[in-house]
């Protein structure tokens, strides 16, 4: 049975409508200690048919370990999006619930017409030195989650400064535990800075650009940045 | 499966002139833009970073008429898509600042201005924090105000749900469906919530309430371990991996203190429902104190302001 409703499938062919160049997306899935990879793999097939545009490539994980290494991708599920010259911005796990409207809205943003992006955050990447890695952690019931983790894959998609990580934190409990993570979206940037919930694009760049600076020696949370204004 | 088809809205950096905004992402806002599309008014909808409000983190919603039991994230999701479908356009951005000038209205949002006749206030109303000491130490460690998003992370654990309203008993009853043991303090001898709610909680093997007992502090070093209750017998430590707060509503009415009258508790002070004391000026919802604070009267505020609105501009 299909996962998408028909009717779930005719509004994404509707939104898929703005795509005006090809979205390029590479899923790496595996058949081994991965139980949530052929749900991913059947999504993204139905996705595969909604749209021209959408150039979807499956890669077996441990068949494909050179190009795997090459995408950076060290977890299956994995998902790449991007315009096909890169491999910054990725989702870890399956893309359900929230999840699926924040791979949505980073295909629109990566083929679509218009910059999502405010003249201060592209000001603010062009500027930027440093490099930003930022992993946002998500889960699937969360109505917060998708602004959290579309502005990284945003941020990602403009610069090659930045690369996001989405992940599921259900399905990498290690990882979750690793990045203490009881609450969700949380971002966490070069492991350095973290951010609970989901911020306003404005408030993220101007508490980050505080943050390069001050250059803690300790994971310190984004807000006491924005405590003094 | 369940898959969300709502996409996340962009921020301008344009400024700009228009009849309307309406600030907010809830039901109230929601359906004050259905019927500003509707009447063909111009306007824009600021919705918040939190999209669906309040509602939209609701796992069960059952006395919405018409739909017997739905989620508020589908529910709030449908309402959008409504509105959407009769022209109205939405921009992901919350308001700093909204002040009088002249007869217009300027308002700065996060990275634009918009110069407006009219503003419907439905910013709703954010969870309120209890203010004891470890709550905000702890807030992602394991405190946590949104069982619908954070459940998960406590399967199996043993968590403490603090208040007696229905947002307290509802969640409560979501998280007994994760966690292996839930404690519920109430500092009344009795529910707020509906009887029926509260009747559902009290029969779960896994809950267990203690009433006329407070929260006086929560304690842990990297997350939470401990609470400290204050209970009728004295002060009481339990050992728990969460705890979750339904205290009550602080509503968002910050940026709006410059332009209209608020009552001593924040809510915007309303006349003939959706009328504040400045005229080109509505609210609707939670942000207001019109009392029920149901998805029901929220979206029937949006109606009336919107309506409102469409009068004057005539």
């Amino acid at each position: 049975m299909a996962l998408l409703s028909d009717n779930d499938a005719g509004e994404v062919r509707k939104i898929f409508g703005a795509l005006v160049s090809d979205v390029h997306v590479r899923v790496y899935t595996q058949k081994l200690e991965c139980p949530t990879c052929q749900d991913t793999e059947n999504i993204l097939k139905e996705l595969d048919e909604l749209s021209e545009k959408l150039k979807i490539s499956f890669l077996n994980s441990l068949d494909n370990r050179e190009e795997a290494e090459k995408d950076g991708v060290d977890k299956a599920p994995a998902i790449i999006v991007s315009d096909g010259t890169n491999s910054r911005v990725k989702f870890y796990g399956t893309p359900s619930g929230y999840e699926f409207s924040s791979l949505l809205t980073t295909i629109i943003d990566t083929g679509g017409s218009e910059e999502p992006l405010t003249e201060d955050t592209m000001q603010f990447l062009k500027e930027l030195e440093d490099d930003l890695n930022m992993q946002v952690f998500v889960t699937p019931t969360c109505p917060h989650c998708p602004s959290a983790a579309v502005l990284a894959s945003r941020m990602a998609r403009y610069s090659d400064k930045v690369k996001s990580e989405v992940i599921e934190a259900n399905e990498f409990p290690e990882l979750s535990t690793k990045f203490r993570v009881q609450g969700v979206p949380r971002t966490v940037i070069n492991g350095k800075f973290y951010a609970e919930g989901s911020l306003p694009e404005s408030m993220m760049i101007q508490a980050l650009k505080k943050g390069l600076e001050a250059d803690p020696s300790e994971e310190t949370n984004l807000m006491d940045y924005l405590q003094n204004d | 499966m369940d898959l969300k088809t709502g996409l996340v809205g962009s921020s301008s950096s344009e400024n700009r002139e228009l009849d309307l905004v309406i600030a907010g992402g809830g039901p109230a806002a929601l359906s004050a833009a259905l019927y500003a599309a509707r009447y063909d008014i111009e306007h824009i909808v600021l919705e918040s970073y939190q999209p669906g409000g309040q509602a939209a983190l609701t796992a069960l919603i059952e006395n919405y008429p018409g739909i017997k039991t739905i989620s508020g994230g589908d529910l709030v999701a449908a309402m959008k898509k409504q509105a959407e479908s009769w022209g109205g356009v939405f921009e992901s951005a919350s308001v700093i600042s909204a002040v009088p000038i002249n007869d217009r209205i300027e308002i700065k949002a996060d990275s634009s201005i918009y110069s407006v006749k009219h503003l419907i206030i439905a910013t709703g109303a954010a969870p309120a924090k209890l203010g004891v000491p470890g709550e905000d130490k702890f807030y992602g460690r394991g405190v946590s105000y949104c069982a619908t998003c954070d459940a998960p992370f406590f399967r199996n654990s043993h968590v403490l749900v603090v208040g007696g309203g229905d947002s307290a008993v509802k969640e409560a009853l979501h998280l007994s469906e994760f966690v292996s043991e839930l404690t519920l303090v109430h500092r009344r001898d009795k529910f707020r919530a509906e009887p029926y709610l509260a009747e559902k909680l009290l029969s779960r093997g896994n809950c267990n309430v203690l009433w006329n007992t407070t929260l006086k502090e929560i304690k842990g070093d990297d997350g939470v371990e401990s609470v400290i209750l204050n209970t009728t017998d004295g002060e009481r430590e339990l050992k728990l991996d969460g705890v979750f707060m339904y205290v009550g509503r602080k509503p968002a009415t910050e940026p709006f203190v410059d332009l209209v009258e608020l009552n001593d508790n924040g809510t915007i002070r309303t006349r003939d429902i959706v009328h504040t004391s400045n005229r080109n000026v509505f609210a609707a919802g939670d942000v207001t104190d019109n009392g029920l604070r149901q998805i029901v009267t929220a979206v029937s505020d949006g109606a009336r302001a919107a309506s409102a609105v469409f009068e004057m501009l005539q």
